[in-house]
């Protein structure tokens, strides 16, 4: 690898109605890295980011891309400059073919101004050869898998002549062996000379990808360094400015009231026989790659789903389960995954949100007692440290970190015994990750079930006494969770081996 | 660098700070208000163009020639509001206006005239609920289709004419004045307000704001969403019926044909000037309200002013343009 500066960043200050956003940050990218963009929510990232995308305009500070000067003054200038930013959204259309996504705007024409289909399916398989992805130019984008729509958007920019790609978070929507694929995927492109900055909170990925890396923290710069000569703890604690620790959380004794009972559950193509029981005061996860039916499944418990065949037992009582509202009557609980579509009401405010379950506990004489709501949401904004100034804002205004704190206050305030938790860290900083898995232990000490579904078998085992692998639709295998490990985890969950009769 | 740096930068932080919270209330309470400082500056304008706009009976006219729309457009505000849109109001209001004078024509009785009409807005508007809740039909689809249903049914029972009434008294709901105030206004602002409660007091409204935000999070959220959607058509099933009572009350008849044509049209458009998102989720009872007066309030200035009714359309059509285009600017 040569050791060319690609781009400079020098000294970038940036305020929004008078809060300091960046202080002076400086970043220096080289040529054919992949460089680490580290640092909590609200570290001022994503606003380093829009500044090289020339989405803001820097209050002062200068940018060089192998050695000129540039300014980016909008994000078509910084196109042309060769930056390209791959949102965690991705931007693609899913009824357009995988060609047509990728010359979007800018199709190629024959003489007679018709679209010059061909030449642009010529060159999409060239480009997606050159970087070993299989897919055929002419499938459509609805049909992939998450992570080849990643890869779309990666090369678009590509044919776009880009020579620094910016990816916000690819992995948040991949299952393990896709994040495989992508960093094979990464590694073919860095050899090709294109730079990449990555930003993820997972460190893990970051020690496998990265080469170098920049943390920020409030704005200013905390640390820069080679990746390798780092431990990852030292590297969090440059992010979080404390050390947090990784061990496995103690946890109190579980009772012997079984809460929640499932025998033979099963959904024609989404998940088959399913069998498992939680008791009071135990955590209990769920792990699997994309496509295993674990959410699927507990969107069934939870009364989503309707068509189910099987028996479910809730305090040792069959219950039909066929609308949220059953089970919500049946005391479980269930914070979805996927946040923004699946969780919060964007338009209603914090409070509101908070009490949207719950709200015949706040009707008197069929009006809302409106003093009562932010009664309790005071009470759960020190309980879980939720930072808003003005609970009146809608909830789309705070961070993901403090969306999530206001999710698990929902489900505190409807108050259920039995509490499924869907990738409940998604997109969340370690800070606050930290403050809600404290959360979850102290709910499973006050004697109540908890379910944790997660792709990331390290926050499984940190948390639960008893893992659930699944594969395409079955329990494949049942862990303890204190002798678990990643590599058995893992050898489970991607089919290579299973133990149908230890199951129970 | 951080210390020296940290002291210099807090009293403009702050100053910066004050300066911009500013500016951002400024922001909030154009965003918040924006139809009523429209209104004001409509009327104001109104009243400097024509001395006789403030007249005190051209005022109360103004009112009485809105409240029927209001009323329809108050239960639009809620369809809207939870993510759907009711067609089919001017064509209900029609055919329940005919069954209502058959029912007092044949029984001699306003009770019974008054209770066909509510009973049948509302079985219609559950009509459409159920269309839209358990038929999975779009509202846009379910409504076009009630609409073209409702008026032929309407053509049909009538043979295309009007119908009038043939017990007195009837007429006394919408042509009775309580001190200088008419019953039709009285029971426009009973209904906003009742509807005002309805959509921001209880849990009814909140959960009819999470469906138009958020279907599925509102359904995560233990939220009945088929119910709160079949309730939400059968309100405006039923504001529809006491619009259509009004309507036939003030002139003892109803037409088969001509009445309540493009009061969905009128009705929608005092919604989107009142700031309510055509998406749902988000938008404001009071809006409609002020919504509502400001196309009333066009409309008497373009008749003061001896525009020719037939570009009193484009005038409303550009008004509710020009109020989309604000809204946006938050």
């Amino acid at each position: 690898m040569e050791n060319k500066v690609y781009l400079e960043m020098r000294n970038i200050k940036k305020s929004f109605n008078g809060v300091k956003v960046l202080k002076g940050v400086s970043l220096q990218v080289q040529k054919g890295e992949v460089h680490a963009l580290l640092g909590e929510n609200g570290a001022g990232k994503s606003t380093l980011m829009n500044i090289l995308g020339g989405v803001h305009q820097p209050d002062s500070g200068s940018i060089t891309i192998e050695g000129r000067d540039v300014k980016m003054s909008d994000p078509r200038e910084s196109k042309a400059n060769g930056v390209s930013f791959i949102h965690q959204e991705l931007n693609v259309v899913p009824d357009l073919m995988v060609y047509e996504n990728l010359f979007l705007g800018t199709e190629i024409k024959n003489k007679f101004g018709f679209l010059h289909v061909e030449e642009m399916c010529r060159q999409t398989a060239d480009i997606l050869g050159r970087l070993g992805v299989d897919i055929h130019p002419k499938s459509y984008v609805r049909e992939l898998d998450n992570s080849y729509k990643q890869f779309i958007e990666i090369a678009k920019s590509l044919l776009h002549k880009s020579e620094l790609i910016i990816m916000d978070e690819p992995t948040s929507s991949l299952a393990d062996h896709e994040v495989e694929r992508l960093f094979t995927f990464i590694r073919n492109l860095k050899e090709t000379g294109v730079s990449i900055i990555y930003i993820s909170h997972k460190l893990k990925e970051i020690e496998e990808i990265c080469d170098r890396f920049t943390v920020l923290r409030d704005g200013e710069l905390a640390g820069a360094g080679i990746v390798k000569e780092f431990k990852l703890d030292q590297i969090t604690k440059l992010m979080v400015g404390k050390a947090i620790s990784n061990e496995r959380f103690e946890h109190k004794e579980i009772q012997d009231t079984v809460l929640l009972e499932v025998n033979n559950l099963s959904t024609e193509g989404l998940y088959k026989n399913i069998n498992f029981s939680v008791k009071a005061g135990e955590v209990v996860g769920f792990t699997g790659l994309a496509g295993d039916g674990r959410t699927e499944l507990f969107e069934s418990i939870f009364g989503y789903r309707k068509k189910y065949t099987g028996q479910i037992k809730v305090r040792g009582q069959v219950l039909k389960i066929d609308h949220p509202q059953k089970a919500v009557k049946a005391k479980i609980g269930f914070v979805p995954k996927n946040r923004k579509e699946n969780a919060i009401i964007k338009d209603l405010s914090v409070i509101h949100n908070m009490s949207l379950s719950s709200l015949s506990k706040f009707n008197r004489n069929g009006l809302l007692d409106q003093s009562l709501e932010r009664k309790r949401f005071r009470y759960y904004k020190d309980l879980l440290n939720i930072k808003v100034h003005d609970p009146n804002i809608t909830i789309d205004k705070l961070s993901g970190g403090n969306q999530q704190k206001v999710m698990l206050a929902k489900w505190l305030e409807a108050d259920p015994d039995i509490l499924i938790f869907d990738n409940p860290t998604q997109g969340i900083d370690v800070g606050a990750k930290q403050e809600i898995y404290e959360q979850i232990l102290a709910l499973a000490a006050m004697g109540k079930a908890i379910i944790i579904l997660s792709s990331e078998a390290p926050e499984i085992l940190r948390l639960c006494q008893r893992i659930y692998v699944m594969y395409q639709g079955e329990i494949v295998s049942s862990f303890n969770g204190n002798r678990a490990t990643e590599d058995m985890i893992m050898s489970y969950a991607t089919g290579a081996k299973r133990e149908d009769e230890q199951i129970g | 660098m951080n210390r020296l740096a940290n002291p210099e930068l807090k009293e403009p932080a702050k100053q910066g700070s004050a300066m911009g919270s500013a500016k951002s209330r400024l922001t909030w309470i154009w965003s918040e208000y924006s139809v009523i400082i429209a209104f004001v500056i409509i009327f104001i304008l109104a009243a400097i163009v024509s001395p006789r706009f403030l007249d005190i009976n051209n005022q109360l006219n103004i009112l009485m020639q809105v409240s029927i729309i209001g009323i329809v457009a108050l239960g639009m505000t809620v369809v809207m509001l939870s993510g759907g849109i009711d067609l089919s109001v001017g064509s209900v209001l029609a055919l329940v206006g005919v069954l209502t004078v058959l029912a007092l024509n044949a029984t001699g009785s306003i009770l019974v005239g008054i209770l066909t009409a509510l009973a049948s807005g509302v079985i219609i508007g559950l009509l459409n609920g159920l269309l839209v809740a358990k038929g999975k039909i779009a509202s846009f689809i379910a409504t076009l289709g009630m609409m073209a249903g409702a008026r032929s049914i309407a053509l049909y029972i009538a043979e295309g004419g009007s119908i009038s009434g043939e017990v007195s008294g009837f007429t006394a709901i919408a042509n009775t004045e309580l001190w200088v105030i008419d019953v039709p206004i009285i029971i426009f602002i009973l209904m906003a307000v009742l509807v005002y409660m309805l959509m921001h007091k209880t849990s009814f409204g909140r959960h009819v704001y999470a469906l138009g935000s958020n279907e599925k999070a509102a359904l995560l959220s233990a939220i009945r969403v088929d119910r709160v959607k079949i309730a939400v058509y059968s309100l405006a099933g039923l504001l529809v019926s006491v619009a259509a009572i009004i309507e036939t009350s003030r002139l003892n008849s109803i037409s088969s044909s001509s009445s309540g044509m493009q009061y969905e049209l009128d009705a929608i458009a005092a919604v989107i000037i009142g700031g309510t998102r055509m998406t749902g989720g988000r938008g404001k009872v009071i809006g409609t309200f002020f919504g509502v007066l400001i196309l009333g309030i066009l409309n008497n200035m373009m008749n003061l002013m001896n525009v020719s009714p037939h570009l009193q359309g484009f005038v409303k059509g550009a008004i509710i343009i020009v109020a989309v285009v604000f809204q946006k600017r938050e």
